[in-house]
């Protein structure tokens, strides 16, 4: 095969996974606090052999996460919180902290409040957030100040990651960190309301039709190259 | 093509949220029925690239490297927490709890078993029972001669007779609160059970500790919004659409492929 095939092979092969950041996107547009996901592509470049000409190919390098706000939802739970501008929530996964925005959170029998796969909300010093079982009234202030019955007891903590290019997503609507994590100064807590996907479905879908109509033109230049070298082979060969 | 698979998460998600949109309509009438929402959550991701890969071409560092996403699966149907309005019935013993608290139910077997819904009658023994024939706890017996019954706002419950003119004091309701309230187990019949998440019934008579008061010849409608529902319900056919044109476009891809040659 040569060159021309090549490099359009891995254009093809770069648009199948945005086609799959897509899909994910899309499927994920109705979950609580997901943040979309981008794909970088970038410009694989190899000298050809004993000559100036080079070879640039396409390859999917790198991701983003695209951190716009989703729409707030009320839904009136006492312990239902969503995040006005940036900063995540921190919660105790098997593997060690996490971050997430999905602010939906109940109380254990302990009193601690946890996520619906249970893992632990952490408050302001690391430590898991905890309301008394026979509080009858629990506000959460704009601070992430939690108080039961009037009486301030914990404040919940909102962190953001001291380079965002070092979040790892992993299930759940959570992102784990390599690096340093800090508290956020001047973060906006809501209670009884829940922050919405930030998917916009009519971009989604517009991406989705780009990518689904250049595959398909890489395909039909591959098919044409292959005429082309068919011909080629056809001519030379009388 | 895992874009394929990836909607199909997709669209059973929506399916999920479109079947308990249903449930609520369906329960539009129901005397103190909460509406429910269904939540969810993505699916694990696959490292195609660590962050932080050396990068076999230069050698530079990929700062953020590749992850893909599997998709989408529900996680939990919660309950949403809201007074519904009253509307008078002009029973004697119907009676609308305004503000926090369940009545406790004795159940013939098992734990006791909580409800909003104060639809409440007469068995032939006298007994206030629920619409289901359970006895209400602390049991209140009326006597066969009472006339008329009356309950005020903290709880109490009078008998007046047409012979004398002084009420009689039959006993107190008291109210149930709990940590938790999302965390009670649905039972049917508007009854609910304590769980290890709820956290354990706290009992108080109305008015005290937070607890509701109690209107007689009032019920709770249901909290449903049809409007609301409704356009969920319309987010839920987009989204459901929206994966399954996914799943077409996803289709068309593999066919370019597939014509190549």
């Amino acid at each position: 095969m040569d060159n021309a095939i090549y490099a359009t092979l891995t254009r093809q092969a770069g648009l199948r996974r945005e086609m799959q950041v897509i899909a994910n996107n899309i499927a994920n547009a109705s979950t609580d606090g997901f943040q979309k996901e981008g794909l970088v592509f970038s410009e694989y470049v190899q000298r050809m052999d004993d000559s100036d000409l080079s070879l640039s190919m396409a390859h999917a390098e790198g991701r983003m996460i695209d951190r716009a706000q989703g729409q707030l939802t009320r839904t009136n739970g006492t312990f239902d919180l969503a995040i006005e501008g940036d900063g995540y929530f921190m919660v105790e996964a098997p593997n060690g902290p996490e971050l997430t925005r999905a602010g939906h959170f109940t109380p254990n029998a302990d009193g601690e409040l946890i996520a619906s796969d249970g893992a632990r909300l952490l408050d302001i010093g690391g430590a898991p957030v905890f309301v008394p079982p026979d509080a009858m009234s629990v506000g959460v202030a704009a601070d992430g100040t939690l108080s039961a019955d009037g009486r301030a007891i914990t404040q919940i903590g909102i962190y953001m990651p001291g380079d965002v290019n070092e979040m790892r997503r992993s299930a759940g609507v959570r992102f784990s960190v390599d690096g340093v994590v800090q508290p956020l100064e001047g973060a906006r807590v809501v209670q009884g309301f829940i922050e919405s996907s930030n998917v916009d479905p009519v971009t989604e879908v517009a991406r989705m039709i780009e990518v689904q109509r250049a595959y398909e033109q890489s395909a039909k230049f591959i098919s044409n190259e292959h005429d082309r070298i068919l011909s080629a082979i056809d001519i030379l060969g009388r | 093509m895992r874009a394929l698979k990836i909607a199909a998460t997709g669209m059973t998600a929506q399916q999920t949220r479109v079947e308990v949109i249903s449930n609520n309509l369906a329960n539009m009438s129901t005397t103190a029925y909460n509406a429910r929402r269904a939540e969810f959550s993505d699916l694990h991701y696959q490292q195609l690239a660590k962050p932080g890969t050396i990068n076999a071409s230069d050698g530079t560092v990929l700062p953020t490297g590749v992850q893909l996403g599997l998709g989408v699966r529900p996680t939990s149907v919660s309950v949403q927490l809201s007074q519904g309005s009253l509307t008078q019935t002009n029973s004697d013993l119907d009676v609308a709890i305004e503000g926090r608290g369940y009545l406790e139910i004795t159940m013939p077997d098992g734990p006791a078993s909580y409800t909003r819904d104060g639809s409440l009658k007469r068995n032939g023994e006298g007994l206030i029972v629920t619409a289901d024939g359970f006895a209400v706890a602390p049991e209140i017996v009326i006597p066969e001669d009472a006339s008329s019954i009356s309950i005020n706002a903290d709880g109490e419950v009078y008998a007046y007779f047409n012979d004398r003119v002084e009420p009689e004091v039959l006993g107190q309701f008291t109210l149930a609160a709990f940590t938790n309230e999302r965390g009670l187990e649905a039972i049917g019949s508007n009854l609910f059970r304590e769980t290890e998440a709820s956290g354990p019934a706290v009992i108080g008579d109305p008015g005290t500790d937070g607890l509701g008061r109690l209107k007689q010849g009032y019920l709770e409608d249901s909290s449903v919004d049809a409007v609301r529902e409704v356009t969920e319900l319309i987010e839920a056919q987009r989204g459901y659409e929206l994966n399954a044109k996914v799943i077409t476009a996803a289709d068309q891809m593999m066919a370019a492929t597939s014509q190549v040659r």
